[in-house]
């Protein structure tokens, strides 16, 4: 007699989902799902708004990551345009993004996950929290601490403030960078470096204790996507799309984000609001790929600043050719915060960089525009069609989490099926599924455009339908 | 000289929610101190720990839906002894006090909660009548806390 599983809600991710379990006959685990079942309807609602509106309505998709649907959909803007923006605005747009990435990978690294890695999976999920880890590793807590709060004061001191800022504009920035604003920027580097640093060698040690959930932790194959620059680096802001695949060869390159419907498909299943975007070559379900932090140091072979750099060359060693375990995702996050410091040092130290000509303006050019940029959980696509007066007719929005719903799916099974054992479910095999989806830190407010009031909820289910056993969670 | 912070948290765009963040503009505009640090903000997240260390007196501001429209309440706070599971989005202000002294190894002297019923919470920009009435009594409230008259 098969059993379904039901957990709900699946905790410390933005946002709420369950998990349902089929177990068959055998009380194995035959079929997994991750439901997110809240709507909230961004692409509908904005119908009708002029284009001008449309970054300060997108951003208010989500709390964590505005900075992202920002900049795509001013990007989105900018092409309906036609306008480049100046070099110093472009410059302050990708400062912003890494600024946006850092607080974001922060949050999940440090206060999402780390209670997993200092605290292990079977802690008691009372101590398994951020105050688990000040207690356990205070200057582990503190520093990740001290990292968001850097991400989130550049945000506030270029644009003004910390969530939700309007200061990306079509056309470019609306206030330039001043020096002094600049300098103390960077004032704060070296130090944040160096706790960034800290938290890779600590990481590094403390991941081999993590070996069943790196076998087991959505470690497959699949395909990887992603932005890259034409230097051949990963394309954070700009760039265009390639494939790889888990060998690591390029399946796809050079491809224009703003012909996305030519390559990417978008399916849908009755269990769940959250699309299922697939690689169309490959047709639905074997298109599935991966994005985010994985993704991206998969698909370059030159990381692109020299202390990620180092770190980037010994994670690509864990594996002969990409690294396929999901696991990796909190190691990949823990490298581009890396990253994303060295280039925002980089950028300031540009003289371009406060230059007082930051934006350019134009009248409508275009009725469709396409933007696109890397959010913290990977590629990002807003898309506009507007009519003669500039009102949008029509909007569709690719978000990172959606390209990972598969992948996500798919890990949540093969974890189910190394660690559900019974019909009973226990805390640890529980925290392991979910810590499955944490590895991915799926924003579901932003991949289903939802308001975010859906808790986890875990069921076991009998091939003949009957709940066997459930396990919710508040938010 | 005694380290002040009036720490804000609302959101304008839900009415009456905005309430804190109206008041932190008024005492940032000359109502208080000019050395009273006033932070406006939309969640209390754990970042603000360090600030909180560093303070001697904190007051934490935010509208609620607990109270009659209009009425001002006001409490001595003390540190959780236990935080909550996730910090996604917000993290209590005795959260936040618990995890200034075992982060930084430093609390406030004092610390209270002051709130403001609202009224209504949907989607409007601009505070209701009763609550827009309150906001001279909340602000000599606030001054007479930080002045440790109160």
């Amino acid at each position: 007699m098969s059993k379904t599983i039901t957990i709900d809600p699946v905790t410390r991710i933005e946002g709420h989902a369950k998990i349902t379990l089929q177990l068959d006959d055998q009380g194995e685990v035959s079929e997994a799902y991750f439901h997110v079942t809240q709507f909230r309807g961004f692409e509908k609602f904005c119908v009708g708004r002029p284009y001008y509106e449309m970054p300060y309505l997108m951003e208010r998709i989500c709390g964590i990551c505005p900075v992202s649907h920002l900049l795509a959909s001013a990007k989105a803007c900018d092409a309906l345009l036609a306008m480049k923006v100046p070099r110093a605005a472009g410059k302050l747009r990708r400062i912003l993004n890494l600024a946006q990435l850092i607080q974001s990978h922060s949050l999940s690294f440090f206060y999402l996950s780390s209670p997993d890695f200092l605290l292990g999976m079977d802690a008691d999920p009372k101590d398994r929290n951020l105050f688990g880890v000040m207690r356990k590793n205070p200057e582990l807590g503190r520093g990740g601490i001290r990292l968001r709060q850097f991400g989130q004061q550049v945000i506030e001191t270029l644009a003004g403030k910390r969530i939700h800022p309007a200061w990306v504009v079509p056309g470019g920035v609306n206030e330039p960078l001043g020096v002094e604003k600049r300098d103390k920027i960077l004032a704060q580097i070296p130090e944040v470096i160096a706790i960034a640093q800290k938290a890779l060698a600590w990481f590094k040690i403390e991941f081999e204790n993590f070996r069943e959930e790196i076998r087991t932790f959505a470690n497959f194959p699949s395909l990887f996507m992603g932005l890259v620059t034409v230097d051949e680096r990963a394309g954070y802001y700009e760039g265009k799309i390639r494939f790889t695949d888990s060998l690591g060869n390029i399946v796809a390159d050079k491809l224009e984000a703003a012909d996305y419907q030519e390559y990417l498909g978008e399916a849908v299943e009755p269990f769940t609001f959250m699309k299922f975007p697939y690689y169309m070559p490959l047709g639905y379900p074997d298109g599935m790929y991966r994005v985010g932090p994985l993704a991206r140091l998969n698909l370059v072979d030159n990381c692109g600043t020299p202390l990620a750099q180092q770190e980037w060359v010994e994670f690509r060693a864990l594996e002969r050719n990409a690294v396929h375990s999901s696991f990796h995702y909190h190691y990949a996050r823990l490298i581009e915060i890396l990253f994303a410091l060295e280039h925002i040092e980089e950028y300031l130290l540009d003289p371009i960089i406060t230059q007082s000509h930051a934006r350019y303006s134009a009248s409508l050019n275009n009725l469709e525009g396409v933007g696109c940029c890397e959010a913290p959980r990977g590629t990002l696509i807003h898309h506009y069609r507007v009519d003669e007066q500039g009102l949008i007719t029509w909007a569709n929005l690719i978000i990172a989490t959606g390209h990972n719903n598969l992948a996500m799916n798919r890990g949540i099974l093969q974890a189910a099926r190394h660690f559900v054992r019974s019909e009973k479910l226990t805390e640890g095999m529980l925290n392991r599924v979910e810590a499955v989806i944490r590895a991915f830190d799926p924003c579901l407010s932003c991949s289903t455009h939802a308001d975010g009031h859906m808790p986890l909820w875990i069921r076991l289910v009998s091939p003949e339908g009957k709940l066997l056993d459930e396990i919710r969670r508040k938010p | 000289m005694k380290r002040l912070l009036v720490l804000a948290c609302g959101n304008s765009l839900r009415g009456d929610d905005g309430v804190a963040l109206h008041i932190a503009s008024c005492l940032r505009n000359g109502l208080c101190d000019p050395e009273t640090q006033i932070h406006s903000d939309q969640q209390w997240a754990p970042e603000l720990a360090e600030p909180i260390s560093q303070a001697d007196l904190v007051i934490f501001l935010d509208a609620s839906a607990n109270v009659v429209p209009g009425e001002i309440a006001c409490q001595l706070l003390r540190p959780a002894s236990n935080l909550p599971a996730s910090f996604t989005h917000q993290t209590s202000p005795a959260s936040l006090l618990a995890l200034a002294g075992e982060l930084f190894g430093a609390q406030p002297r004092r610390a209270y909660l002051l709130t403001i019923g609202g009224d209504s919470f949907d989607l409007v920009e601009g505070l209701s009548e009763p609550v827009r009435q309150a906001i001279p009594q909340a602000i000599e409230r606030i001054k007479a806390l930080l002045s440790g008259v109160d």
